[in-house]
């Protein structure tokens, strides 16, 4: 991430030293309940996770993720209910097609997939989103920092070639 | 052969007009190695209406793009002119209740290629082209210069050397005898695979350099006859906010995630994006590969089945490893 970045999160300051940012999109019911499950029985999660919640995943549109990834944030995780449990009976389905066939379709962009997971946890599944959450900021951690998808740091601020950027008075 | 085409397209026309509204077809260009969109609406216009290996544009797109055809009489059906690839993308306006069969008359033509001028003018600077046509497997072209002549395999457009679909699917008439496909079925997504076969980082670096291109003009999503979002694109709308104005690698990443996400199990690959491209950037090769997740992921083919319903507007409850 680069200072220039318009959409870099602020961090808390214990984040890890890496500066890792993963964004986490969340099923309002299923895995928002799942998380919330999992803070209430204290059980001890990595704080690399920032959590947007939605109200099901079948509003989850894969370019969230693209968004996402092209402008640096380091890993994607989209979670809700479990195939058949859809609080809308069908979200999550429609969601299985469109998150896999993205899936397949980042790496053939260039965009490393395995900054992207996407999960189903339910509300009583504690243990289950500790076990998913600290598995995949793991993954993340290990892949280190995300380039996106520029050339170079604040590349889309220099000047056009061939043009000489003039000193500010 | 060509001519003879073009002479049955002309009498089949001229019998069916009385029953059309409008006929859309394609006419002479500017020189030879052009041709431009004809809308026919008397018999008088018919003898500019033609049929040749230059006719690259798809015309389905003039159905639903706005300022999309008003028929004058609305019980009078629309005349349209397809190839193989054109056709399929009318079958997938049809799917999603685009245009109505009915209201349509398709005149099917086997295709067997279009040629690129943009291929043929990196080979040989042209002026002032006189006469272009194409003998068996060679293009003739003579201009100011003199007489050139090329191989068809060097001029023909991508999307037209990996054609498995040359005629019809869908039509009412047939112009012409039904063609043979040019390549065998499994090397229909071989452009793919080469990009495939690269690293990570390379994938990354061949596209950073091609969209590096863009000029985010739009005319692939505008050229595009499945782009049917028209005023309320989210690659322009302000509310919801996806883009901005500013011209960086992800801004351009994200307009073409945006056009290939929203055409992926819907795309029929009639290659009119990398055609109008003013940079040349190869935009088809992003909704091939998303074709070839569909095809193996789901086993769906876009553009085949009027009846059938695009795989990410629906789901199956009991698919597993999806």
């Amino acid at each position: 991430m680069t200072d220039s970045n318009p959409y870099s999160i602020a961090a808390p300051a214990e984040a890890a030293e890496q500066g890792i940012k993963i964004a986490g999109f969340l099923c309002n019911w299923c895995s928002y309940g799942g998380a919330d499950t999992a803070g209430v029985c204290r059980f001890k999660q990595p704080t690399d996770l920032r959590i947007v919640r939605i109200p099901c995943t079948g509003r989850m549109d894969p370019l969230f993720v693209v968004k996402s990834l092209i402008y640096g944030v380091d890993g994607v995780l989209v979670s809700g209910c479990h195939p058949k449990d859809c609080h809308y009976a069908v979200g999550n389905l429609y969601a299985r097609r469109r998150l896999e066939v993205l899936k397949s379709f980042l790496s053939f962009m260039g965009i490393d997939a395995r900054r992207f997971h996407y999960t189903w946890v339910s509300a009583s599944e504690g243990q289950r989103w500790q076990q998913v959450v600290t598995e995949f900021s793991q993954q993340i951690h290990r892949l280190g920092p995300n380039p996106g998808v520029r050339r170079q740091p604040g590349e889309n601020l220099k000047p056009l070639d061939g043009q000489k950027q003039t000193p500010k008075p | 052969m060509i001519e003879t085409d073009t002479m049955q397209l002309h009498k089949l026309v001229e019998e069916a007009l009385p029953e059309l509204d409008t006929m859309i077809g394609w006419a002479a260009g500017e020189d030879p190695l052009h041709t431009r969109p004809i809308f026919i609406r008397s018999a008088e216009s018919i003898p500019r209406l033609i049929w040749s290996p230059f006719c690259a544009q798809n015309l389905t797109g003039y159905l639903v793009k706005p300022p999309a055809l008003q028929p004058a009489d609305k019980n009078k059906q629309i005349g349209i002119c397809v190839k193989g690839c054109d056709s399929r993308s009318l079958v997938a306006l049809i799917q999603e209740k685009f245009v109505t069969r009915d209201r349509l008359r398709i005149f099917g033509i086997p295709c067997r290629g279009t040629v690129d001028w943009r291929k043929v003018m990196r080979q040989v600077r042209l002026s002032y082209v006189k006469s272009a046509r194409v003998e068996d497997n060679r293009l003739i072209v003579d201009d100011a210069g003199g007489s050139h002549n090329f191989d068809l395999e060097d001029v023909l457009t991508r999307k037209c050397l990996r054609c498995i679909h040359p005629n019809p699917v869908v039509y009412d008439v047939m112009v012409g005898e039904p063609t043979v496909s040019r390549i065998k079925p499994e090397d229909l997504y071989r452009d793919v695979d080469a990009l495939e076969k690269r690293p990570l980082e390379e994938r990354l670096a061949f596209w950073q350099a091609e969209l590096d291109r863009c000029m985010r003009c739009y005319a692939c999503r505008n050229a595009c006859p499945l782009c049917v979002c028209q005023e309320r694109c989210i690659a322009e709308t302000r509310d919801p906010k996806w883009l901005t104005q500013r011209m960086g690698i992800p801004e351009k990443f994200l307009f073409h995630f945006i056009h290939a996400m929203h055409l992926a199990g819907r795309c029929t690959e009639c290659g009119e994006c990398e055609r109008v491209c003013p940079m040349e950037i190869p935009v088809t090769l992003m909704k091939e590969k998303l074709n070839k997740i569909m095809e193996e992921m789901l086993g769906y083919v876009a553009g085949l089945d009027p009846t059938a319903i695009p795989p990410l507007l629906t789901f199956n409850p009991g698919e597993t490893g999806v």
